[in-house]
């Protein structure tokens, strides 16, 4: 046997320093800080992949990884990110979480390759990627000084591309700044766990920078993300809950754009149960105009059962967005909802409508518009935020879908917002209840305005009034087919199935042209 | 015994008041209602319960979120 050369280990010694490494890596940020998180009852960024993946179907890459200043590395196990590949109920998915114990999971040079690389993978070989966020932001001293920035920063020209080939979905699972809050922002879906903060930076340093102490919460909490900013879908209390969440929004995606998403088993249209929910509609939706209901229980009465899936809930009120299945079919609703504001969309209503439209048509699934509405919302507050510019927004998205738009009028559809529900060439088949009233402005106020200025006093008011909500029955679309169909209310689901199914994108094995691919993430 | 809290969904008027303190509900039963932007706006028990209750009166105004009563079952 040939004597070892002097200075190179041997392969034990080899063999030894992989599983030193190795154990270096899964002890994360040490003992300590591990303990102090268990007791807060928040999972480690090891744990969450364990609890977000099908068990033992994790496999991980860039492990050894560690920061690229020799005085660092012992002290940043995976350098901070965990990144891999696994399956959510059996399809692959990639993975990047944050490992807030290892100097706050703050970027540098190895994990922001790391990222880069799953993102790569998953990208081009179709896989969903799930960012769990918590993050300090860019590693100090490493981005420091001029030479800093420039070998870390800026090198990636389609860093923060959204090309929608793969869903996303983010969790913000504690403080998100830097790079935890731009894949927050980024993803298709995103969950937050309350107490958790999304923000520019820390309320620390915009305490320094303001010179006021700022609190968290008003910086980036949850109410603010959920109900005035709109970026977070949905608010958890626990990890464990935003991570089954994530599990349950990838189910109604497919795994990348050019296939249909997975079909779940069809309920059993014959049931009780299913003849039940058809009965219920027409106690859901009052006869009398001047009463509201809550449009998200017609969508339950009209989806699968327990299927319907909203997204921001409390962000926009007055739309309703949401996935649901129809027959096992992945489905988007879009929907007035006349609790509030009567119906009448607002500025968040078209921002809310406008990216989910995005989300559907980028992922293949169609969409069905439920109206009600009065029209747009008229006043100061919402032209100081643009709402033309909003309108259009929703137009531009709506008519550049290419998955099928399956439109129903239940009671109003007025004005312009008749166009960006669906109206007219605006979706592919549209249809009514019989009670269903369209009109260029709604009765009320159109009689006012044709009878200004000719002295006209209200026994005049209430005929001119009267006669034009005569003329605004919705048989006057169906006399020339702008309505195809008019179908009394037990019939919506069995009508809604049925143009489903006519409405397959056979051609293309169910596959749109995405044409809002890389349409902004905000705007 | 459980108490839940009866949640006004928008910021209106208070129209109608359909119920009595000490009254029986079912989950969903109307409870009273309100008047938002010209619309009438119903606030349903989120349990069936006994009305414990009421907060406002016919003709208060009231804010999205507040408390407008107390069910307990």
């Amino acid at each position: 046997m040939m004597a070892a050369e002097a200075g190179i280990p041997s392969a034990e010694d080899a063999e030894a320093e992989l599983a030193r490494r190795e154990a270096r890596a899964l002890a994360m940020g040490g003992p300590d800080k591990l303990r102090r998180r268990r007791e807060r009852g928040v999972l480690d960024a090891r744990a969450r992949i364990e609890r977000l993946i099908d068990p033992g179907s994790f496999h991980e890459i860039g492990m050894l990884g560690v920061s690229m200043r020799p005085e660092d590395r012992e002290a940043t196990p995976a350098d901070g990110k965990v990144t891999g590949y696994g399956r959510i109920s059996g399809r692959r998915v990639a993975v990047v979480s944050n490992d807030f114990t290892v100097k706050g999971a703050s970027s540098s040079m190895t994990n922001m390759r790391k990222i880069a690389h799953v993102k790569r993978v998953a990208t081009e070989r179709g896989m969903p990627i799930v960012f769990l966020g918590e993050s300090s932001g860019a590693r100090m001293p490493d981005n420091m000084g001029a030479r800093g920035m420039g070998a870390l920063l800026g090198n990636d020209p389609a860093q923060y591309v959204r090309d929608r080939r793969t869903p996303w979905a983010a969790a913000v699972l504690g403080q998100c700044f830097g790079s935890s809050a731009w894949y927050s922002c980024l993803s298709d879906f995103t969950v937050m766990r309350r107490g958790a903060v999304l923000a520019v930076a820390s309320h620390g340093l915009a305490s320094l920078a303001i010179g006021q102490t700022v609190d968290p919460e008003d910086l980036g909490g949850w109410q603010l993300h959920s109900e005035r900013t709109g970026l977070v879908d949905r608010v958890v209390d626990t990890d464990a809950e935003a991570l089954d969440e994530i599990r349950r929004f990838l189910s109604y995606l497919p795994s990348h754009c050019n296939e249909v998403p997975p079909r779940a088993p069809a309920p059993d249209e014959t049931g009780e149960a299913m003849r039940a929910a058809a009965g219920r509609l027409a106690r859901i939706v009052p006869g009398n105009r001047r009463q509201g209901y809550d449009m998200r229980k017609v969508i339950e009465a009209v989806a699968d059962p327990g299927s319907f899936f909203e997204l921001k809930p409390r962000f926009g009120r007055v739309a309703s967005t949401g996935l649901a299945r129809m027959g096992g079919r992945a489905v988007g609703f879009i929907a007035n909802n006349p609790m509030f504001k009567a119906g009448a969309l607002d500025v968040d209503a078209c921002e809310k409508i406008t990216r989910f439209l995005v989300l559907c048509d980028s992922f293949n699934i169609p969409i069905v518009l439920l109206v009600d509405t009065p029209g747009f919302v008229i006043g100061i507050e919402g032209e100081k935020r643009k709402a033309p510019g909003k309108i259009m927004n929703f137009m531009t998205a709506l008519q550049l879908c290419t998955v099928p738009k399956l439109s129903l009028i239940l009671r109003k559809s007025y004005g312009q917002a008749y166009l960006n529900m669906g109206g007219g060439r605006n979706s592919d088949e549209v249809a009514a209840w019989p009670s269903a009233e369209v009109s260029f402005m709604d009765p009320d106020y159109a009689a006012d305005v044709v009878t200004w200025g000719r002295g006209a006093d209200e026994a005049e008011r209430a005929r001119v009034r009267a006669a034009m909500a005569q003329d605004s029955a919705v048989f006057g679309l169906a006399e020339i087919n702008a309505v195809h169909r008019v179908v009394r209310p037990h019939e919506t689901r069995a009508y809604l199935l049925e143009m489903l199914d006519i409405h397959l994108m056979r051609p293309s094995g169910g596959v749109g042209a995405h044409r809002m691919a890389f349409w902004p993430t905000t705007y | 015994m459980t108490k839940k809290k009866v949640i006004s969904p928008v910021t209106g008027s208070v129209w109608k008041i359909e119920c009595a303190v000490g009254q029986t509900v079912a989950e969903g039963d109307v409870l009273m209602v309100l008047e938002s932007m010209k619309m009438e706006i119903p606030v349903e028990a989120p349990a069936a319960g006994v009305v414990e209750s009421l907060a406002v009166a016919e003709g208060d105004p009231v804010d999205e979120d507040a408390v407008v009563g107390m069910i307990a079952s």
